[in-house]
């Protein structure tokens, strides 16, 4: 092997070797990033339309979610996931506006921004009733403000 | 005896101490003292010069490791069990509650003096030519410092905790492109829950005190290698600032004169080579005006390490660390306050999370790290640099102000509440 064979393969060598580094670090990022999540699941039965009054809404802690029913329109979902930095808002019977504690936003009866610094108004889950009766949320599916389920 | 003294001997080997050679053997066949010079210069001792910030950070860091190590050997990162332990060291285990104060009062002392340290080294000028790179290392420093501190505060899993790194770990997620994927890394999921006290457990006892370590080891001997610790401001005459600065100075072509060496002494250098040192020097006259490490350097080092030990354990003595409920996912509490060295920060994200929470601290750190490169002024003197005080006193009061705001006039809802009004109950 001559001088120059010898330096052009040791180019090819030291290229490949750095490649296979630069790979291997990408591995390392996907191998912090897990496979599978052990959270709860997205979408998930909340029981049955009698379990919920009318008028103002029930707070379900676990999944962090409003239900409203009306007598005339029906189900609506919404989530209780301030869109600035994630706190759990509270719900206000007083003004009917959802408070969140954290920097100070408000959220209308719709669940749009009326003051503070949340980017977005509160999401909305579409709600269905599942084969058993029971009503099911799908935090996956974000649905209008206008959506109601009728049961 | 002789079996003793040969021991002795075979571990420390150096002169008595009661000679210069001995004195100066001690500093540099000590593998812990070496980072030290032999000599220095007395200018350098003098409180006022430095206020030994420095010194007192890294004994700070010692004291964190070393209650850290402590609190390790009970505590479980896994929830409920991390809250579960926290109330055990607080109430069951000999010396917890005193430990964990330590931990807790010596890493927000650790925030304190990484800051002001910065200040003083703005302030004296010190971050200028040869030392721009080790103010680069500072700034990094200070960035592990504050990472150690956010990452620690998840730990104890109760709701101070819960909901100050909700609320931290969404204002990464404003980040543009990568912010969703970055909050997803650092949490292993997509909300703060036992895979996230996993790796802030680990990020908080390995990662970040490893890294910390390494850049210190970089941050002492740059500062060894940039020629020892800048002259207080008050000893620099107005036409020596510049001359002393050499770096990578053409190397004076002319040859070494040869000289025959000398039977009378001993030779342990490897090689002769030509050209100027990269870093400050010091004249001859000056060389005079130096004293021995031991005891001058070792003593005052001594008195702020004690020092430092004892204000923590007084302050852990009468100062408890708090521990709230357990970490409640369904419930905010209100106000949701972070630490209060992040709370300028959140005071910025209370307004706007993008511009806020990361443009804004993004900005600052970027225009931190580019202070010694943007500052092309050689002098070190403030009377020549009135434009670079004035704008880091802004810097520096505009950050206090925002803490203060955040920390004493931030009620419910993130109202503004002066302190001395009491809101009874808060809305509900």
């Amino acid at each position: 092997m001559n001088r120059r064979a010898f330096l052009s393969w040791g180019t090819v060598g030291v290229v490949a070797l750095c490649s296979g580094v630069l790979v291997s670090f990408g591995a390392v990022l996907r191998f912090l990033m897990p496979s599978v999540f052990y959270e709860p699941p997205q979408s998930f039965k909340i029981g049955n339309a009698g379990d919920f009054p009318f008028g103002p809404p029930t707070f379900l802690v676990e999944e962090k979610i409003f239900v409203f029913r009306d007598r005339d329109k029906g189900f609506a979902v919404a989530s209780a996931v301030c869109t600035h930095l994630g706190c759990t808002v509270a719900h206000f019977a007083s003004d009917q506006k959802f408070h969140c504690p954290c920097h100070g936003s408000v959220f209308g009866a719709d669940g749009s921004v009326q003051h503070g610094p949340a980017p977005r108004a509160l999401n909305w889950f579409e709600v269905t009733q599942a084969r058993d009766g029971q009503l099911r949320v799908d935090k996956d599916k974000i649905v209008p403000p206008t959506y109601r389920l009728m049961v | 005896m002789h079996l003793i003294r040969d021991i002795w001997q075979s571990i420390v080997r150096r002169d008595p101490l009661s000679t210069d050679k001995g004195k100066s053997e001690l500093v540099f066949l000590n593998v812990w003292l070496h980072i030290h010079p032999a000599k220095v210069k007395k200018e350098n001792l003098k409180f006022r010069h430095t206020f030994y910030l420095g010194f007192i950070t890294f004994f700070l860091f010692l004291i964190l490791v070393t209650t850290g190590i402590a609190l390790m050997c009970y505590y479980r990162p896994f929830p409920p069990q991390a809250y579960q332990d926290m109330k055990d060291l607080q109430f069951v285990v000999f010396m917890g509650p005193f430990l964990r104060n330590m931990h807790r009062w010596a890493a927000h002392g650790m925030v304190v003096c990484v800051f002001l340290h910065m200040c003083r080294v703005f302030y004296t000028g010190s971050y200028k030519k040869p030392r721009q790179f080790n103010w680069v290392v500072g700034v990094f420093l200070l960035l592990l410092t504050l990472g150690l501190s956010f990452t620690g505060y998840l730990l104890p899993w109760d709701q101070l905790a819960y909901w100050a790194i909700t609320v931290g770990t969404n204002i990464g997620s404003y980040a543009p492109f990568i912010g969703g994927q970055l909050r997803e890394l650092l949490l292993g999921g997509h909300s703060v829950g036992e895979a996230a006290l996993i790796r802030f457990y680990v990020l908080h006892v390995a990662v970040l005190p490893a890294a910390v370590i390494l850049l210190t080891i970089v941050h002492f001997w740059r500062v060894r290698k940039d020629g020892g610790l800048s002259r207080p401001v008050w000893k620099l005459k107005p036409q020596k600032a510049e001359a002393l600065v050499t770096i990578g100075a053409p190397a004076t072509t002319a040859a070494l004169q040869a000289t025959a060496a000398s039977s009378t002494k001993t030779y342990g250098l490897m090689e002769v080579v030509t050209g100027k040192p990269i870093f400050e020097t010091v004249t001859p006259e000056e060389e005079e005006d130096t004293v021995f490490s031991y005891p001058y350097a070792f003593v005052r080092e001594a008195v702020a390490l004690m020092a430092t030990v004892t204000t923590i354990m007084t302050m852990s003595l009468f100062l408890n660390a708090p521990l709230e409920e357990l970490a409640n996912p369904a419930k905010t509490p209100n106000p949701a306050k972070a630490p209060w060295y992040f709370l300028g920060l959140q005071e910025l994200v209370s307004h706007s999370a993008l511009l806020g929470g990361v443009v804004a601290p993004a900005l600052m750190v970027i225009a931190l790290l580019a202070i010694p490169y943007l500052d092309r002024n050689p002098s070190r003197r403030p009377g020549d640099r009135k434009w670079a005080l004035w704008l880091f006193t802004f810097f520096v009061i505009a950050n206090l102000a925002l803490i203060v705001l955040g920390t004493f006039f931030r009620g419910p809802g993130w109202a503004l509440v002066p302190p001395w009004v009491h809101v009874v109950g808060g809305a509900e």
